[in-house]
């Protein structure tokens, strides 16, 4: 069982950015047509901009306001599926016998965002890059709980996904338009946050049918209970007050 | 600006995704690398490659005379020149 404060949260989907837009889109939470827009990210310069991928932009666009420029906070980067246009692009060199980028194949790995999070913000604490299944937001959360437990005032941790090239229809399943959910969490202390339990599941709960950090975007609005199974997990996010 | 150099500055801009700058804003005597146009060690290797593709020379990465030829558009557009008329001849 882990009790967090959000201090502060930010999330970007296409056309969906600002805290009211969210606000809309939880009302009535439904699908995003994905066109490939991507956050500007001005507040880059130019030639650190450049190495940024879109999944990079999205996820330094929602997480750049939550750390300030004079504090050190450890990052916690999750990811199903990662750069999955990156490694398209790489796959296809490869198949064509070209070389591959040296670009393209130092960014591909999956702590590439984290590592450019500590270069663009002067970051040197920890950071975590993570893979998991569809409960991936979870294993983030869980991540950062054990991060503050070691005495972190607070972690930024952040779920991204890009909806992925056509050649992955049928492989990849569960990332309807590209998404980032970036949170700043604290311990909750006694005070007004969230509990997440982990039980056993039975086998009588079926899969939810929308990405979990994007139900937990939607709970963030209507202060509702969640109930995630997968597979041998049950996930509970209860509102604690 | 030669036709080639011109075409070099081009590259560079495309392979190295230089979004905010035109061919025309590289000077060709203007150091590429570190204090001038702010290029590092992975674009060296991107622009090795991409000259490899494109003029069908073979860069040796590691050689003192590397760095020369990759010192500036200049530097670049005469070491590919002397590339390609070796081969033609």
């Amino acid at each position: 069982m882990i009790d967090l404060s959000i201090q502060a949260w930010r999330a970007w989907a296409p056309g969906v950015d600002s805290a009211a837009d969210w606000a809309t889109w939880a009302a009535t939470p439904h699908a995003i047509v994905d066109a490939g827009e991507q956050p500007g990210c001005e507040f880059v310069p130019p030639m650190q901009r450049r190495r940024l991928s879109r999944m990079a932009r999205i996820v330094m666009h929602a997480a750049w306001p939550l750390c300030a420029d004079d504090e050190q906070l450890p990052f916690v980067f999750a990811s199903r599926h990662g750069e999955t246009t990156r490694t398209f692009a790489m796959l296809d060199e490869i198949g064509r016998g070209a070389p591959l980028s040296p670009t393209q194949f130092g960014l591909s790995v999956h702590n590439a965002i984290a590592g450019q999070w500590s270069i663009l913000r002067g970051q040197r604490g920890e950071s975590v890059a993570i893979a998991g299944e569809a409960d991936t937001f979870e294993h983030a959360i869980v991540e950062a709980a054990t991060l503050l437990d070691e005495g972190a005032p607070a972690v930024i941790a952040v779920v991204a996904e890009e909806r992925p090239a056509p050649a992955y229809d049928g492989w990849i399943d569960d990332v309807p338009f590209s998404y980032t959910l970036a949170l700043r969490l604290s311990r909750a202390n006694g005070g007004p946050g969230w509990r997440l339990s982990l039980d056993e599941n039975n086998g009588d709960a079926a899969p939810v049918d929308m990405p979990h950090a994007l139900r937990f975007v939607r709970a963030l609005h209507d202060g509702a209970s969640l109930d995630h199974p997968w597979k041998t997990r049950r996930w509970t996010w209860q509102p604690i007050a | 600006m030669n036709d080639l150099e011109r075409d070099i500055a081009q590259l560079i801009v495309d392979t190295l995704a230089l979004e905010h700058l035109t061919a025309d804003d590289i000077a060709v005597d203007q150091p590429l690398f570190g204090q001038g146009l702010g290029l590092d060690s992975v674009d060296a290797l991107e622009l090795a490659l991409a000259l490899q593709n494109r003029y069908g020379l073979r860069v040796a990465a590691d050689s003192k005379s590397a760095r020369e030829h990759f010192a500036t558009v200049r530097s670049l557009a005469l070491y590919v020149r002397a590339e390609v008329d070796a081969c033609a001849s």
